[in-house]
């Protein structure tokens, strides 16, 4: 090994630039390659140079590459989206999930667990992103972008979060249109009480700078209807997340009495509303998502919500989420799908979520470990799995940065 | 699963009658391993009111709100980190202390099986207050510190060479007053041949009662490294912590001689008088040309910590568990690692309270499955040992309660 590291440093010190000499930085050998977009399921060697993905292929010869990936046992995925994270790590006293101690620094909860782009969702508005951009967006290795939260305070808890005053459709736009390469859609979330104006103008500014909103559908008493929200209110391509939660105050998809998935949420889809995990805290349920699965309705997009209060609960990872989602009758190419190209699609990143050549190198490998494993909800509902996934290697940008067991050859992690 | 929400009718009916129920938490059937009480078989452990009730070969769990089903996995006390940085937060250029280098502790412990961390030296005495109002409150994790000797704490740069700021009185006091929650003193970064800091260091220790300091020996490439012997026998006493042992460094005198690669005599001399030799994996502290003819050697680390930051987290480095495994690659014993993680650091900090399964001790708690398999090993600079046994934490108790449960073990399942 260590031969080897010697002449790997050696080659990167003696010709600086011309490692271009080597044809490829990185060639990934023998993995199972899912890529939803171009149709790929099967063994295939990836190849990367300058930080795009250049040739997938039977047979690349492994001698051109600066570093070589054993991938044998393993599928190799695109990087997974997280489209629903809370990173708006801060200080701020009283301050949640915008710039406050409830939001999470991504870098330690994404690569050890296959994410390379995690979607903020809603942590800051249109006041604060500024700072969520160069805390957080600047400062992260992982890819990090954001659903600007209708109120322009974001995220900040309580009261903050029900004026209405502050939920201004064009000056959200407005930032939105100034950071188009950051910002790539609307967040309305926690909103309690019957009126429409939350979701009403989050999708205004939708339409004014042409993105996607995502609906945490808050709360109201008796609930808002979630097909009026559906069918009037949102457009096609818009997101509903926390699909699978199960409130008083918030309409279920699944009918609590028929456990059957209300025939409009099926039109809903059909119409192109996203229905997005969320797993979050409290908001996954086996009561909703267990019938809904097996009336084969599955979420387009899955994602944690993860924030301090789902970490080290139910939900844990974006890979724990996945699995439950095996577990539950999707495949492991449709779980796959689900957190790669679909949520890529969501945020209209197609250049993210697939290997097609020229792509940037968000790269992982992936292992379905076998065994007895338990997966519960947070009403303590466990079901039992014999499979789970495990993240081995993350590349981001062409780049290692991170490898469980030391797979690549040589070892270099930046 | 319904027994869920009998534990809720419990709860909602009996409330604080819960005592009622002999203990709140019975872990059945687990390999209990308590370095303190030479424990080392299958046991079960008895949880009531956040302290360790029992350890006992048979609890009766009708007795119990909750059973862990520990039946495979070795149980042991919360695993002790006496070197991280977990003084997150987001003042520029501030590096360790308060800003963007270090991590909130939260995420980063009990998904590992730690239940206490200290901070190795991000607060100083003038940042303490901070770091306990942001960090140590607001943390599930039991968060302690090493006060920095610097008084502006781990800031970076010129800040952690100005030896006006290394003041040894105002040092213990802040470490007097917080008694609750400073165990010694951090030295660190230092780039010149000097002993100032490590003499400050250890003179505030004494001013406050004979607290340990822990010392990262920092260096610089334009002069020669200073001697770990004088340091380890003149400078240091006994109890005294030397962190990042394994490192290999130019700007360090390293414990094994780099070209007979052979321990130098004298470390075995300094351990017996007393020097605790930490690991403080880190970054760019842990090289298998140093552990691998220290460990065969007998050289044993002490203490098993990580230096957990942004730049160790998905590095060689990673967690615990992962250098636990390491450890086990090199050929250490698993009580001895699981000692090394436990009752060893809460020896080293003091805190004889931790790191045990006694009788009344609070009860921090991990369940660890040893995974079975071909897994790999590496340090920074790219050498890999494989091994074929893996530490992965199945469940962390934190005082008592649930705080995670990776499979669902514990029934009914509560996790707070």
């Amino acid at each position: 090994m260590k031969s080897y590291c010697i002449l790997f440093a050696l080659i990167l010190s003696s010709l600086g630039h011309s490692v271009i000499a080597q044809e490829y930085n990185i060639v990934i050998k023998g993995g199972h390659v899912i890529d939803a977009k171009n149709n790929i399921d099967s063994v295939m060697d990836v190849a990367i140079k300058d930080g795009k993905i250049a040739e997938v292929a039977k047979n690349i010869d492994a001698k051109k590459a600066v570093q070589m990936v054993d991938a044998k046992g393993l599928y190799v995925t695109p990087g997974l989206i997280d489209i629903h994270g809370h990173v708006f790590a801060g200080t701020e006293p009283r301050h949640a999930y915008s710039n406050g101690f409830n939001a999470l620094p991504p870098d330690g909860f994404t690569f050890r667990v296959g994410v390379t782009t995690i979607v903020d969702c809603g942590g800051s508005g249109w006041k604060s992103f500024p700072t969520f951009k160069e805390n957080i967006v600047d400062r992260s290795e992982t890819r990090v972008l954001a659903f600007l939260n209708i109120v322009g305070e974001g995220m900040r808890g309580g009261t903050y979060e029900q004026d209405t005053h502050d939920m201004d459709s064009k000056l959200s736009a407005n930032v939105a249109r100034q950071y188009p390469q950051d910002i790539v859609g609307f967040k309305v979330a926690h909103y309690n009480g019957p009126e429409w104006t939350p979701v009403d103008r989050a999708v205004e500014a939708g339409n004014m700078a042409d993105l996607p909103v995502i609906i945490d559908f808050g709360g109201s008493n008796p609930p808002l209807s979630i097909e009026e929200l559906y069918m009037k209110h949102l457009r096609p391509g818009d997101i509903y997340t926390h699909a699978f939660g199960q409130l008083d105050s918030r309409e279920a998809i699944v009918d609590l009495k028929t456990k059957k998935v209300k025939p409009f949420v099926l039109e809903a889809q059909k119409r192109g509303i996203i229905f997005d995990v969320g797993y979050g805290g409290i908001s996954f349920a086996y009561s909703q998502a267990i019938p809904a699965l097996k009336d084969g309705f599955y979420p387009n997009t899955i994602s944690t919500d993860l924030h301090t209060g789902s970490m080290n609960n139910a939900m844990k990872d974006m890979l724990n989420v996945m699995s439950k989602f095996m577990l539950m009758g999707m495949d492991l190419t449709e779980v796959i799908a689900a957190s790669t190209w679909h949520p890529a699609k969501a945020i209209k990143r197609e250049n993210l979520g697939n290997l097609s050549v020229g792509a940037p190198a968000d790269v992982i490998l992936l292992e379905v470990m076998e065994g007895n494993f338990g997966f519960f909800d947070y009403t303590g509902y466990k079901m039992e799995g014999n499979k789970k996934l495990e993240c081995e290697l993350t590349i981001r940008d062409g780049k290692i940065v991170y490898d469980l067991n030391g797979i690549a050859d040589p070892i270099v992690v930046r | 699963m319904k027994s869920y929400y009998l534990f809720v009718l419990i709860v909602l009916i009996f409330g604080n009658h819960l005592a009622a129920q002999e203990y709140n938490i019975v872990i059945k059937g687990g390999h209990v391993i308590d370095a303190k009480n030479n424990i080392d078989a299958v046991m079960d452990v008895a949880i009531k009111d956040g302290k360790i009730a029992k350890v006992a070969k048979t609890i009766e769990t009708k007795q119990a709100v909750q059973v862990v089903d520990a039946q495979g996995f070795y149980v042991t006390p919360g695993i002790i980190d006496i070197h991280a940085h977990v003084f997150a937060g987001t003042v520029p250029d501030h590096y360790l202390a308060n800003s963007f280098s270090a991590l909130p502790a939260d995420g980063f412990t009990f998904r590992v099986g730690v239940t206490t961390v200290v901070d190795c030296g991000d607060a100083g005495w003038k940042t303490f207050p901070t770091f306990k109002e942001n960090i140590i409150d607001r943390s599930k994790t039991r968060v302690l510190s090493f006060l920095n000797i610097v008084g502006e704490g781990m800031r970076g740069g010129a800040y952690e060479q100005d030896t006006s700021d290394m003041d040894a009185k105002l040092s213990a006091n802040a470490a007097n007053r917080f008694k609750e929650y400073i165990v010694g003193f951090k030295v660190a970064h230092y780039e010149e041949a000097s002993w100032i800091p490590v003499d400050r260091a250890v003179e505030a220790g004494e001013l406050a009662g004979g607290i340990p300091v822990i010392v990262d020996f920092g260096g610089d490439d334009s002069h020669p490294p200073l001697s770990i012997e004088k340091l380890f026998f003149d400078h240091l006493r006994p109890g005294d912590i030397y962190t990042h042992v394994y490192t290999e460094l130019d700007r360090r005198d390293p414990i094994v001689d780099t070209k007979s690669r052979q321990l130098k005599p004298f470390v075995k001399k300094a351990r017996e008088r007393g020097i605790i030799f930490d690991v403080g994996y880190g970054g760019a502290s842990f090289d298998y040309g140093q552990a691998i003819p220290a460990t065969k050697a007998g050289l044993y680390p002490t203490t098993i910590s990580t230096d957990l930051h942004t730049g160790s987290m998905n590095s060689a480095m990673k967690d615990m568990p992962n250098l636990m495994s390491t450890f086990l690659t090199l050929g250490m014993q698993l009580p001895e690692v699981v000692k090394a993680s436990t009752w060893a650091p809460a020896k080293a900090i003091k805190r004889e309270e931790l790191g045990n399964l006694s009788e009344g001790s609070p009860a921090d708690v991990a369940v660890f499955n040893l995974r079975q398999g071909d897994f790999g090993f590496w340090d920074r600079k790219g050498k890999k040992l494989i091994g074929n046994q893996r530490f992965e934490c199945e469940m962390t108790i934190r005082d008592g309660k649930i705080v995670y449960d990776l499979n669902g073990i514990a029934d009914p399942i509560v996790v707070h």
